[in-house]
């Protein structure tokens, strides 16, 4: 089945292009980055997969299913969602953070309590934190956080706006290792929207490029490497490998 | 059980069953208004009438209309403020119309008067009449740099100031001034000329002289009991005893016997009993100094605490309402500071045509006073959260009402709790105004007080109503405490 799927999809703010005919699906169980500079349309791109954005022509396909738009909420919990800067509740504590959805959904509190252990565990967040609020942390503890409360109930899609871009170096490094090795444990298929193309490269099998809201290259991070679609894609790749 | 019952029954004012029919006696807010309407309650009651007292009713329109509106059943009123202030009649009319016309407009029936007329004096230091040499009203015409202050009303009816300048060519521009501190005014030199009624004990107290009326301007102010002419006749029978019964002279005594310390229904009962009226030895229940304070306090605190309720339940959802559909925010806020303007006595008087006096009108004005603050925080609260947070809790699949619930009211608490906090102590000051609509409450003292112009007895409500305020405070901050975790607190201070 093809979990996400852009049937050409076009979105305007006003008189203004955001997206122009995106027709493109992603792959099963595989991680997928979205790059583009800023502008070029690609958190439109995220926010049209779990709804909060409605395109204006075309057709966005989710679980091979057109959205329903009138039942978003039950849809979102099948997908993950982690934003730059976190995003987490100020009046929650590290694990209400994390059980939320779960606690919101009638999940039965010993099992809550496992899930949230063992993602903590995953990507190496002591235990000893669930008791704190977000402002205690350090900005790659509440990234974590983030990432764990986006993941509590399984959901097979996974969607990361920017989710990284506030990190110093070292900690983005560590938090990119843990989340290879959560991709490995738990497949699923993800969305990752970055600036960033070495993260792309280094996260992603498959890669869109974005520029002004057209589609300029989808394909495998090798593909991309070896044949640039394009004069813009060619540019763009210098500029931020060489940087 | 029954005993918790029955206090639960007094305090929120449940009237219980009584054997005879109850008279409710209202009274203005003046002193001999309010012995007057003693003196009926407790030959009411000496009558076997159960009687509920409405005393310290703001002017004449309040009275007036609390009486048509069957708020209150009987309240002592004067032949010339009638023809005055209330019918407007053009020219002076003899009692016997005078009655007549109230029963064809109002279907009101004014009894036989008391036997006193209490008309309005104009007044000066004995001193300052003496060395101006001022005998009459007219005299006043003279004296250009004489200062002036009547009571509000005075000033304001056609039948006072207005009519009185005119007939005396009287050139000063008076100020008002509540009338119970004109006389101190007066004592101290701030204040040289008043407004006094012929019967006032103060006119004795403060030893002012009364300039004589030479060209006969006001009309005669006879006292009478005003009733509706519906009213059982078995009650207006027990008020036809008192045709005729005090003089002018017996009245000034009275007075003066109040401003003197005495509780008006000591005056009254006095009087009764020396007049022989009373047939049975009256046993007065009165409640103890600390017992009235704390039924004061339980009143103030039940009008204060039912409209904040009240306020609570329109006012957040509201706030939620604006805060979800944008295009009608400002309009609602709007309202709502209009509402906030209207000063507080005149929105107390706005009231009493639709619900009559008491606690009702009390409660749904200071119900209206409590939206504005708890609605401007709760939108304010709703508005400001993070975007990002907003952004987030739609993201993760929260539904509309999880956000309000788990995540938008918890971060608004702080704000939204400060604007009911606000809300509390605004109608904590402003229902000591209650009372001048009869609710009661810790602002009857004050009433009381401003009447007799007794410091201790407006302290005796002005000070358990400070107390009530601090108390309000620190119960909300505690509140804030358990409710709302510190690191957010510290930013809803701003």
């Amino acid at each position: 089945m093809i979990p996400i799927a852009f049937d050409h999809v076009s979105k305007f703010y006003g008189s203004e292009v955001a997206l122009e005919e995106i027709h493109l699906a992603f792959e099963e169980n595989q991680t997928s980055a979205v790059v583009g500079t800023s502008g070029s349309g690609k958190s439109t791109l995220i926010q049209l997969i779990n709804g909060l954005v409605k395109p204006d022509k075309g057709t966005v396909l989710v679980f091979g299913e057109p959205i329903d738009y009138q039942h978003l909420p039950e849809l979102r919990l099948r997908m993950g969602y982690a934003v730059q800067g976190t995003g987490l509740f100020p009046h929650l504590t590290v694990e209400q953070n994390i059980a939320l959805l779960a606690r919101l959904n009638h999940w039965e509190p010993g099992r809550t309590k496992a899930r949230a252990e063992e993602l903590m565990r995953l990507v190496n967040l002591p235990l000893g934190l669930r008791a704190r609020y977000p402002h205690e942390l350090s900005g790659g503890q509440q990234q974590r956080v983030g990432l764990c409360r986006a993941m509590m109930l399984n959901p097979k899609i996974f969607l990361l706006d920017e989710a990284f871009g506030a990190l110093d170096p070292i900690t983005r490094n560590e938090i990119h290792e843990e989340f290879l090795r959560l991709q490995e444990s738990e497949a699923r298929t993800i969305v990752l929207v970055t600036h960033d193309l070495r993260e792309a490269l280094k996260l992603a099998k498959r890669i869109v490029i974005l520029h002004r809201g057209r589609l300029m290259q989808y394909g495998t991070s090798e593909d991309i490497l070896k044949h640039p679609a394009n004069e813009f894609v060619e540019h763009f790749m210098d500029a931020q490998l060489k940087s | 059980m029954s005993r918790i019952l029955f206090s639960i029954a007094l305090l929120l004012g449940v009237a219980a069953p009584t054997m005879g029919q109850t008279v409710i006696v209202g009274s203005k807010q003046f002193n001999e208004g309010y012995i007057l309407s003693e003196i009926l309650a407790q030959l009411l009651e000496d009558r076997g009438f159960a009687v509920t007292r409405k005393f310290g009713l703001q002017g004449t329109l309040v009275a007036f209309e609390a009486l048509k509106n069957r708020g209150i059943d009987v309240y002592p009123e004067y032949s010339g403020t009638l023809e005055q202030a209330i019918l407007k009649l053009p020219r002076r009319v003899t009692y016997a119309e005078l009655q007549a016309e109230l029963q064809r407009r109002y279907q009101m029936e004014l009894l036989d008067s008391f036997g006193f007329n209490n008309t309005y004096a104009i007044a000066l230091g004995r001193k300052s009449a003496e060395h101006l040499r001022l005998k009459t009203i007219s005299d006043l015409a003279k004296f250009l740099e004489l200062r002036i202050g009547l009571s509000h009303e005075f000033l304001n009816r056609q039948d006072g100031w207005p009519g009185l300048a005119q007939t005396y060519r009287l050139p000063q521009r008076p100020v008002g001034i509540e009338h119970g501190l004109a006389y101190q005014a007066i004592r101290e030199g701030k204040l040289d000329v008043t407004d006094v009624y012929s019967t006032d004990g103060d006119v004795k107290k403060y030893d002012l002289f009364l300039l004589d009326d030479d060209r006969r301007y006001f009309p005669q102010y006879l006292a009478a009991p005003l009733v509706r002419s519906d009213l059982d006749s078995r009650v207006k029978r027990v008020l036809e005893e008192l045709r005729g019964a005090i003089s002018e002279e017996e009245m000034v005594g009275m007075n003066a016997m109040a401003l003197e310390g005495k509780s008006f229904a000591e005056v009254a009962n006095g009087f009764l009993r020396g007049k022989g009226l009373l047939r049975h030895d009256t046993i007065t229940i009165g409640r103890s100094k600390w017992g009235t304070l704390l039924y004061r306090a339980a009143t103030h605190v039940k009008l204060t605490l039912i409209a904040l309720l009240a306020g609570m339940a329109a006012a957040i959802p509201l706030g939620i309402l604006v805060y979800r559909l944008r295009a009608i925010s400002r309009w609602v806020i709007y309202v709502a500071g209009l509402l906030q303007t209207i000063p507080s006595i005149a929105l107390l008087a706005f009231m009493i045509p639709f619900f009559g006096i008491g606690a009702t009108p009390a409660v749904i004005a200071l119900f209206l006073y409590a939206l504005l603050p708890i609605l401007r925080n709760t939108t304010t609260a709703l508005f400001s959260i993070d975007p990002v947070l907003k952004t987030v809790s739609v993201g993760i699949g929260l539904t509309a009402w999880q956000r309000l619930r788990y995540i938008e009211l918890p971060l608004g608490a702080p704000t939204i709790l400060a604007g009911i906090k606000t809300a509390a102590v605004i109608n904590i000051g402003t229902a000591t105004l209650a009372a001048f609509i009869g609710a009661g409450g810790l602002g009857e003292p004050i009433v009381t007080g401003l009447a007799l112009n007794d410091t201790a007895l407006i302290l005796e409500g002005a000070v358990p109503a400070a107390i009530l305020a601090i108390i309000t405070e620190f119960v909300f901050e505690s509140l804030e405490r358990l409710l709302i975790p510190k690191h957010l607190l510290q930013k809803a201070v701003e």
